[in-house]
């Protein structure tokens, strides 16, 4: 694949704990097109949030620990860069949107300030320089009185105000890479449907590529164009939303489209849901992962893990059964 | 933050109100006979005179009478002058210091507030600086380091430290003395030359341009310094530290992060303002332990503040001094808690506006 903006190989991640070394993302490999939106979904622990965090090399280090892989954004590994390089990179041109925005901006620091701090950091603006910048970025994140509300502070902002506030933060520096962790997680529905506009708005008039994670399919069905679907620290199906949604591959793929209620569906009966609860890797696993919770487990799910193949050109699963004939493909 | 300060301001009059109560209170502890001892200078051997000040001072009163009096004093109409009333002043006679109680303390809290002024910083922020750089190197050598050597200056009681740095930097190096001033310099200052602007030695001398005086001051409260400071620090590192742990855990400490700010400035930008709300509260209390004398640190360097007045008064069963002491840190507490509550609304926005 060509012109890849972002490219990461192999990619692993551990945590130190008490009870013993987790591996929380286990050689994970994706590229990211220039202008592209990709989802990420999975449960929570899956490794998604942990995979984005390794790659601008945000993981609290003690405990947590990048052990392999290698993390392409033109030309140089981010994994490999030093503190200083990777804080150029930062918030510049890679930049992070993160879940709740109650608690993601500093209670005691003015939103104006905390907007003009990566203008006055990266773009190298004078104070009243990044002030106006600063107006101008609420503006376009359609908060009223802008210029006004620079003195104000998070508690004085609505949840929805405070990620779009969050939102404008992110893009100050014009960066190429969006990273939005679960952004509409904490939000209720209709503020959900505004920020997600928002985003898409800005994508539209910005062109920056996004990584939206979340554990919401129909979030990813609104905004994504590519799907990765994670599990125990894997990607386990690669695929466009179109086809994620048409053909699902992996058993755990079929489980989640299963659980979503649907428009169209009878009114009767429960929704469907997984049984068991997602693995926390002591080991990484020889078997695969999620053998224990699959109904179509055979006994080489139970001896050797499925890494990614092709199914279609751009369509990647990694089990050994074709779940359409329940057979080993 | 004006309707703020204004609403605090106004608690202030009820709570003085508590405190006079309460020492009241403490008052009517003693017999009549007792309590006529806080009127005089000397206290009458005949029963008769006694029964005279009794009657003369309404101690035989109802109580609510006699707070009154004890509040506002009586006026004698024919020399027209004020017998008593603390709220003007008149706290009682101290047997000990043989001077009015307003006229000890009058004399001894500027010393005590000289070393409070001086020991501040040493105490607070030398000890929030130690807490910091253990949070930031939680479990490192420098986290272990700062702990251990904190908790030693806790664990020991003041005065062991106390005796042990005269011993050191009195009797064997002759650096450091204990007491307020040289002899000499004593004499400077109660000269009529020095003007005493302010009555702290320390900021005179300065004002008066006399630095070896400046100094010479300096010098007696550099031990008294040091050993309020060590004996604080594991506190103030206790409480940073934790509270510091806490928030660089916070999402806005990743976000800072994420937003590419250096570590220097994710750390004290970002993560310290809002570690120190719980520590404002800690640091209030410290300034009023001081103000209010360090009684044992006074007494072991012989330093004459408020906390060795109170020593003396104490020992020697003198009540009225004591009582006196007592009103007077009441008020105290009540100004510096005034003086935390507008510091919190200065570091925390959403005390200020809510």
């Amino acid at each position: 694949m060509p012109d890849l903006l972002l490219d990461v190989k192999g990619l692993e991640t551990q945590f130190k704990t008490p009870d013993g070394i987790v591996h929380a993302v286990n050689g994970v490999s994706f590229g990211l097109k220039e202008g592209e939106t990709l989802g990420v979904v999975g449960e929570s622990g899956c490794g998604k949030s942990v995979t984005m965090l390794s790659v601008l090399g945000l993981i609290p280090s003690p405990p947590g620990k990048v052990t392999a892989g290698e993390a392409k954004f033109f030309g140089q590994d981010l994994l490999k860069m030093s503190n200083d390089e990777i804080r150029h990179v930062r918030g510049a041109q890679i930049s992070m949107v993160f879940q709740d925005p109650m608690t993601s901006l500093n209670p005691v620091l003015t939103i104006g300030r905390q907007l003009e701090e990566p203008l006055i950091l990266h773009i190298g603006m004078t104070k009243n320089q990044a002030r106006e910048r600063a107006a101008e970025l609420l503006a376009m994140v359609g908060i009223p009185n802008p210029k006004d509300r620079l003195n104000d502070y998070p508690h004085q902002y609505s949840g929805g105000m405070r990620q779009r506030v969050m939102i404008a933060m992110s893009l100050a520096c014009s960066p190429q890479i969006l990273i939005a962790d679960e952004p509409t997680t904490a939000l209720d529905v209709t503020i959900q449907a505004q920020i997600m506009d928002l985003v898409k708005r800005l994508r539209d008039e910005l062109g920056m590529a996004i990584v939206w994670i979340t554990h919401d399919l129909g979030v990813v069905a609104g905004i994504a164009q590519r799907v990765l679907v994670m599990y125990g620290g894997f990607i386990v199906e690669e695929a466009t939303v179109g086809d994620l949604f048409a053909n699902p591959s992996h058993p755990y793929t079929i489980g989640l489209l299963g659980s979503l209620p649907r428009i169209d569906g009878k009114e009767e009966g429960r929704l469907y849901s997984i049984d068991g609860h997602p693995p926390v890797l002591y080991q990484k696993p020889r078997s695969c992962p999620f053998a224990p919770r699959c109904k179509w487990a055979m006994e080489k799910c139970w001896q050797e893990n499925p890494l990614l193949t092709p199914v279609s050109s751009e369509h990647r699963v990694a089990c050994w059964v074709d779940t359409k004939t329940g057979r080993a493909r | 933050m004006v309707t703020f300060i204004i609403r605090r301001l106004l608690l202030v009059p009820v709570l003085l109100f508590g405190v006079t109560v309460l020492i009241f209170a403490m008052l009517q502890l003693l017999s009549p006979i007792e309590r006529s001892a806080l009127y005089v200078k000397d206290f009458p051997k005949n029963e008769k005179a006694v029964e005279g000040i009794i009657r003369q001072y309404g101690l035989d009163r109802p109580l609510y009478e006699q707070y009154w009096r004890w509040l506002v004093g009586t006026v004698d109409t024919v020399n027209n002058v004020r017998h008593g009333g603390i709220l003007f002043g008149d706290l009682g006679y101290s047997r000990t210091s043989s001077t009015p109680v307003a006229d000890l303390i009058a004399s001894r809290f500027p010393n005590t507030l000289d070393l409070t002024l001086w020991a501040i910083g040493p105490v607070i922020f030398v000890g929030i600086w130690l807490g910091v750089q253990a949070a930031v190197h939680q479990n490192g050598l420098i986290d272990q380091a700062a702990r251990i050597f904190s908790i030693i200056g806790t664990s020991f009681p003041t005065f062991v430290f106390g005796l042990l740095f005269i011993l050191i930097f009195y009797a064997t190096l002759e650096w450091l003395p204990p007491g307020r001033l040289a002899d000499e310099y004593m004499q400077v200052v109660n000269s009529d030359e020095f003007r005493r602007y302010t009555t702290l030695i320390t900021i005179d001398a300065l004002l008066n341009g006399r630095f070896d005086v400046f100094w010479d001051a300096l010098k007696h409260m550099f031990l008294p310094i040091l050993t309020l400071s060590y004996i604080s620090w594991a506190t103030f590192l206790r409480v940073t530290r934790s509270s510091m742990l806490e928030t660089l855990r916070m999402e806005y400490v990743t976000t800072a992060r994420a937003k590419g700010l250096s570590e220097h400035d994710v750390i004290y930008k970002h993560a310290q303002p809002n570690a120190m709300i719980p520590v404002v509260t800690l640091a209030g209390f410290s300034v009023v332990g001081l103000l209010g004398g360090v009684v044992i640190t006074e007494t072991v360097f012989n330093y004459p503040g408020i906390g060795s007045a109170a020593a003396r008064a104490a020992t020697q069963l003198d009540v009225v001094t004591m009582l006196g002491f007592a009103l007077f840190n009441g008020f105290i507490l009540i100004v510096s808690n005034l003086a935390v509550d507008i510091l919190y609304a200065v570091v925390d926005p959403r005390v200020r506006l809510s």
